[in-house]
């Protein structure tokens, strides 16, 4: 099983890295489509899909 | 003076819907001329067309002296300018002055040149995000001059701004009057009146009144004479003896159809006591009224 | 030549200011990865699950690279499709919409330097984020499983690139021509699901752009048919130019419909 942990590790990893990516670029964007705090529940609930959501349609920038 | 634009028989139709009918005016060299008109009445569609932005149905638009693309020669400030909040004020204007052609080095300097002169140098390397309304609009004066343009077209130019920003906006384009060909639409007549060398009154896509500022003021002038008295039974009694038609209120009698010599006559009949008497000329204001009533 | 490089530039500071060169990589790299680790382990995991009957052969352990590659291009398939298609669907339509045309427009721009920039901007960072993702995958299917030959992986990447390559073209050419959403379900339907249709019922013909992802896994166990592969590539690279065309029409004909 520690082998399936050293392979798993990068992915836990680059999904950790996905996802604070998103909670940094939510706390400085100045507006987001519906509130905030629903997208922080996303995308740190809701794993890599959750992140993509919220960079497709959570971000609103002209 | 030589002309620099000059339109004729602008028609625009959306469907059956005729937006802009049958338009013809003529812009001189060096001239500020306002498009005067209510919200609908087609002020931004006549702006889209000169800019290039919106096809004329019918009718023709000649640049005089300008060969190859028009849109080179022109500035545009819509009523609404959005940019892209991401980019900074420098980079947009950089990026403005590089699509009119400017070198990348003239750019940078003609947009540091331009971001003094509308006040904005401490917001240049700040993100257009960040703007306020007022700030957005002198970045919108900015990208449409910054190729020194022949004709600048300002779509209500000043009508989003607050007093103090009205009053910085109309300083910068008065600045600018020497240099280029003006035509910028607005509602706001005072502003109007401050600046202008021709008008155009617009009302529901139609022309209905062309003229310079003194023509038309001449031409709508409605010679009244207002005379003040020192005490209302006085002005009471003016009105009983006279024989011209006025209209009393208070101790201010108002006298729409008379000559000067006229009222100064039958004041000196009955020895009135007055405080003054004066012929009041008609404002923009007014004259926007009875065009657009009439 | 001079406006497309300043207009790329444009492009390019919005898909770095907007996070698009780092988020859609990583995203592709973790599929990428996530095909070949879940296939290596998924006894395992099942095992610890627990549900698995005794003396059942799952046959995920006789996958060879090959199989495990052409499974990660089939969720690639739908990756592409999605994040390519929503993240640059209204990359030409929503600056109509949102009145940041206007300002451009009114600038003696051509449109085909407007229209190439964006599809430019938008094919580097898809590009860059299949390369990097099908370089993750092939990492790691090459530690868990066997190793294969450098050369048909390069092709594989290759052919896949194309593919992308469409599937932006068509997705900026729509976002020229249409509404955001129209041309956000015309792309989907050009390009995933006319794949579908392909993988379906495409036993008839052999040469179409919807063949590419078959084509690029068809590398990796045998050469693909020659004559068959090289006409796909030529129909597709001829439908690019096409697209391209179409776009660049579509962007000179909206101008009537931008706002002001």
């Amino acid at each position: 099983m520690s082998s399936l942990l050293m392979m798993l590790l990068p992915i836990i990893i680059i999904q950790f890295i996905l996802m604070i990516v998103a909670l940094i670029d939510l706390v400085k964007i100045p507006q987001t489509n519906g509130p905030k705090w629903l997208w922080a529940i996303v995308i740190v609930c809701g794993n890599i899909i959750g992140s993509i959501i919220y960079f497709i349609f959570g971000r609103k920038q002209v | 003076m030589s002309q620099l634009l000059q339109v004729s028989a602008l028609q625009k139709n959306y469907g059956q819907h005729e937006v802009i009918k049958n338009i013809s005016f003529e812009l001189k060299k060096g001239t500020a001329t306002a498009l005067i008109g209510t919200n609908g009445a087609g002020k931004t569609t006549i702006l889209s067309m000169l800019a290039g932005l919106l096809k004329p149905t019918s009718g023709q638009i000649q640049h005089e002296g300008i060969v190859g693309d028009p849109r080179a020669a022109i500035g545009f400030l819509p009523q609404y300018p959005q940019f892209n909040t991401w980019l900074t004020a420098s980079e947009f204007l950089i990026m403005a002055a590089q699509l009119n052609g400017l070198p990348a080095k003239v750019a940078k300097d003609e947009s540091e040149k331009l971001l003094q002169f509308v006040g904005l140098k401490d917001a240049a390397n700040k993100k257009i995000g960040t703007f306020s309304g007022g700030m957005k609009q002198r970045l919108g004066l900015a990208q449409a001059i910054i190729h020194k343009p022949k004709l600048l077209l300002l779509d209500e130019p000043v009508s989003a701004l607050d007093p103090a920003g009205r009053l910085d906006m109309m300083h910068l384009m008065k600045s600018l009057q020497k240099e280029m060909t003006i035509l910028y639409s607005t509602h706001i007549l005072n502003d109007a009146e401050q600046m202008t060398d021709q008008l155009l009154f617009l009302k529901d896509g139609h022309l209905v009144e062309q003229g310079s500022l003194q023509d038309v003021k001449a031409k709508y002038e409605h010679h009244q004479i207002v005379v003040e008295f020192k005490e209302k039974v006085e002005a009471a009694r003016f009105v009983e003896s006279s024989t011209l038609s006025a209209e009393q209120q208070g101790a201010v009698v108002t006298l729409q159809i008379a000559t000067m010599q006229q009222v100064i006559q039958e004041l000196a009949k009955g020895d009135f006591a007055i405080r003054k008497v004066e012929q009041q000329s008609a404002s923009l204001e007014e004259i926007f009224m009875k065009v657009a009533n009439g | 030549m001079m406006q497309w490089r300043v207009l790329l530039q444009k492009e390019w500071r919005d898909h770095v200011r907007n996070l698009k060169i780092l988020w859609i990589p990583i995203v592709f790299v973790l599929y990428g990865i996530m095909q070949p680790v879940m296939f290596y382990y998924m006894e395992d995991i099942m095992k610890a699950v627990g549900n698995m009957p005794e003396g059942v052969d799952m046959g995920i352990t006789d996958m060879t690279s090959a199989d495990v590659m052409a499974s990660t291009v089939g969720q690639f398939h739908l990756i592409v499709a999605l994040i390519v298609i929503l993240s640059f669907m209204g990359v030409i339509s929503k600056e109509r919409k949102n009145r940041t045309a206007a300002l451009l427009y009114v600038r003696p721009i051509s449109f085909s330097a407007y229209y190439l920039s964006k599809l430019s901007g938008a094919t580097i960072v898809a590009l860059l984020s299949t390369v990097l993702g099908l370089l993750a995958s092939f990492y790691y299917t090459m530690i868990l499983y066997d190793e294969m030959d450098v050369w048909k992986c390069a092709a594989l990447i290759g052919t896949y690139s194309l593919w992308v390559l469409f599937v932006v073209t068509v997705t900026l050419t729509a976002s020229a021509v249409f509404s955001t959403g129209v041309a956000g379900t015309l792309a989907f339907l050009l390009t995933y699901f006319m794949q579908l249709i392909d993988s379906i019922i495409g036993q008839f013909w052999t040469v179409s752009p919807w063949k590419l992802g078959t084509y690029a896994i068809t590398w990796l166990v045998a050469e693909p048919d020659s004559s068959d592969f090289w006409l796909s590539v030529v129909v597709t690279v001829i439908a690019i130019l096409l697209l391209v065309i179409i776009g660049i029409w579509g962007t000179r004909k909206n101008v009537e419909n931008i706002k002001i």
